[in-house]
């Protein structure tokens, strides 16, 4: 049995169904995002388990006991919020102290575990100053410490970056993780920031409109994605609407696309291929090997990324095609220069359309 | 960097400074004054408005009285407001334009009205011209101030977060009101106990009409004086004023802690 149980999970507020059918399994140890975009259940989800919300039907098993209904204060669950929710009233050491506190355990024991978790974020020059002399980083790091400290059987983050700067967004992340996998606490993350999710999560569930759509680590969602939700949702995607012309082959437009994916659909089925930009390659001359799904194009827009260029070509046919190119080592490419481009068909995912 | 402020601003402030402040300066000259009808200041000093004032014999029980009212009322005030619009902000968010109406009616309502109303309504023992029925009829009366400076503050703080922070950190209800709600709203609970404080204790229509006699307070004592001496009724009036001054100070300094704390919220945003 795994150690956080969730089993069809339902919720709905005022007639709107906020989470549908909602099962899942967290072993041990393990670090999950919850990842979709607004509204799509997984703060609800979150608070769910935290106790803040009651299911509608559905039980979630915490190592076992059945928590469903406990109330919050009871189930020994830490949370950490957006919006830091440090009690400004007290000081960082008095934050950090109150969990213990309300544990009632030993005065001795208390100074011990605030001094090891302000070590452990780093902080502990900051115990005496209050929350809003803090920057917002610091402070998210004091909210980690005051979860961390009541040693809870669940640490739940609810977005906690989202009001951060980009810079401090990857530190914190990265220090998230690390904290994470030191500790070996289960945890359940967050967000709506795809980057977020797959940089540091053992699982991702990805959600919309209240349903699960995948269950996978961050690799299985970017490269086969179940849906084209996910496949649109977490990176880009080229859209290729088709339709299968035989076993090995469909027509989109004037372009035939080939990739034996689309075997399991009969012919003249409608379907979408997706290819990731970076599985588009990109030429200025005519490949002289033969190759397949090779397309001619012009460039239309050039945008820097640093490590790569993003390349906005529209395709012969008209269609407009992404494709993330690598310009180091090569001729530049310029605006309205004719290009060939090509796309491997293992690297076509093909779904109904 | 700093204007400096233009004549007419100076004006403008310096009038309304005097405004507000002649009565009282008044009041403290005619308290000590022989007589003042027919010179510009008064024809000589005396505290004999003072001496008389003490003297009389209902002088430390109206005084006590009024205390009493004005103490108990605030205190049931507290117990009634802080929980309700702490409930309203977290969990009841519909009742809250209900609360917002309901809170201008006793402005709206005449203090004659209030009184005539409550005696006939409870007009049986044990309330029928209690000092109880009192008492709940001033927390009715200064309930707008309390409500407004508590449900104020909690505006300004993010309520509903705190107490799940709160409560995923293993406390309960008791804890999470204590401990992170009300030292974060402090200020208002303060700035509302103290107006209904200074309310109360100067109130006098609910007093008279709803006990008269039987609970006097110090206002009807001072009114009954402004027929006999106006130097009394003066004399009864710097006291009150002091009263209510003296009780101020002591609630803000038992609230000096809290006052702090919430400077360093309002830093904070």
């Amino acid at each position: 049995m795994a150690y956080l149980d969730l089993t069809n999970i339902c919720k709905t507020f005022n007639n709107v169904v906020a989470v549908k059918d909602f099962s899942l399994n967290i072993e041990k140890g393990q670090l999950v995002s919850f990842l979709g975009p607004s509204g799509c259940g997984k703060t609800t989800t979150l608070r769910m388990i935290a106790g803040f919300e009651l299911p509608d039907s559905g039980t979630i098993l915490l190592d076992g006991e059945d928590i469903s209904l406990v109330p919050p204060n009871k189930r020994g669950i830490g949370m950490v919020f957006q919006a830091y929710a440090l009690f400004p009233n007290m000081t960082i050491r008095e934050n950090v102290m109150f969990g213990l506190r309300m544990a009632r355990k030993p005065k001795p024991y208390i100074e011990k575990k605030v001094d090891e978790v302000l070590d452990l974020v780093r902080l502990s020059n900051t115990s005496k100053r209050y929350p809003h002399q803090l920057s917002g980083g610091q402070q998210q790091r004091i909210a980690l410490a005051r979860a961390l400290a009541i040693e809870p059987r669940v640490l739940l983050l609810d977005e906690p970056l989202s009001a951060l700067d980009a810079e401090v967004r990857v530190a914190l992340r990265g220090e998230i993780r690390r904290i994470q996998t030191t500790l070996g606490i289960t945890t359940v993350y967050v967000t709506h920031d795809q980057e977020e999710a797959l940089s540091i999560s053992d699982r991702v569930v990805v959600m919309n409109s209240g349903l699960i759509e995948q269950i996978g680590t961050a690799q299985e969602i970017y490269r086969n994605p179940d849906t084209r939700f996910v496949a649109t949702f977490i990176g880009t995607a080229n859209e290729f609407h088709s339709v299968v012309t035989n076993e090995n082959t469909m027509q989109c437009d004037n372009m035939t696309l080939t990739t034996d994916r689309v075997k399991s659909f009969s012919q003249g089925s409608r379907v979408v291929a997706l290819v990731r930009p970076e599985n588009v390659e990109v030429f200025d001359v005519k490949p002289s090997e033969t190759r397949l799904n090779l397309f001619e194009g012009v460039i239309e827009t050039l945008t820097f990324h640093g490590a790569i260029t993003r390349l906005g070509i529209i395709a012969s046919g008209g269609k407009h095609i992404t494709a993330d190119v690598n310009l180091t080592g090569r001729d530049m490419l310029a605006h309205h220069q004719m290009v060939w481009f090509s796309f491997r068909p293992e690297y076509c995912q093909v779904m109904p359309d | 960097m700093k204007q400096k402020p233009s004549v007419s601003q100076i004006l403008i402030v310096g009038f309304f400074i005097l405004y507000m402040i002649i009565p009282i300066v008044a009041t403290y000259v005619f308290s000590v004054a022989v007589r003042w009808d027919r010179t510009i200041l008064p024809e000589g000093y005396s505290l004999e408005g003072y001496t008389t004032a003490a003297k009389n014999p209902y002088f430390f029980s109206t005084l006590r009285n009024s205390l009493v009212l004005s103490l108990s009322t605030v205190l049931v005030s507290l117990i009634i407001v802080v929980p309700t619009v702490y409930w309203v902000h977290v969990r009841l968010q519909t009742a809250k334009p209900l609360l917002d109406l309901l809170m201008i009616l006793p402005f709206g309502i005449p203090g004659v009205v209030l009184a005539l109303a409550l005696v006939q309504v409870y007009n049986f023992h044990p309330l029928n011209r209690s000092a109880m029925l009192l008492i709940a009829a001033e927390v009715v009366f200064t309930m707008p101030f309390m409500y407004r400076s508590v449900s104020n503050s909690i505006n300004a703080v993010d309520i509903p977060t705190l107490t799940e922070a709160a409560q995923s950190l293993g406390a309960g209800i008791r804890n999470v009101l204590l401990e992170v709600i009300v030292p974060n709203i402090f200020p208002g609970i303060l700035s509302g106990s103290l107006l209904v404080f200074a309310t109360v204790f100067a109130e006098f229509t609910l007093a008279r009409l709803i006990v008269g006699a039987g609970f006097k307070t110090f206002p009807m004592l001072l009114v009954e004086f402004t027929r006999i001496d106006g130097t009394v009724a003066a004399a009864l009036s710097v006291i009150s004023f002091t009263v209510a001054w003296i009780a101020s100070l002591l609630i803000l300094w038992a609230g000096g802690k809290g006052v702090r704390s919430t400077q360093e919220v309002v830093k904070a945003k």
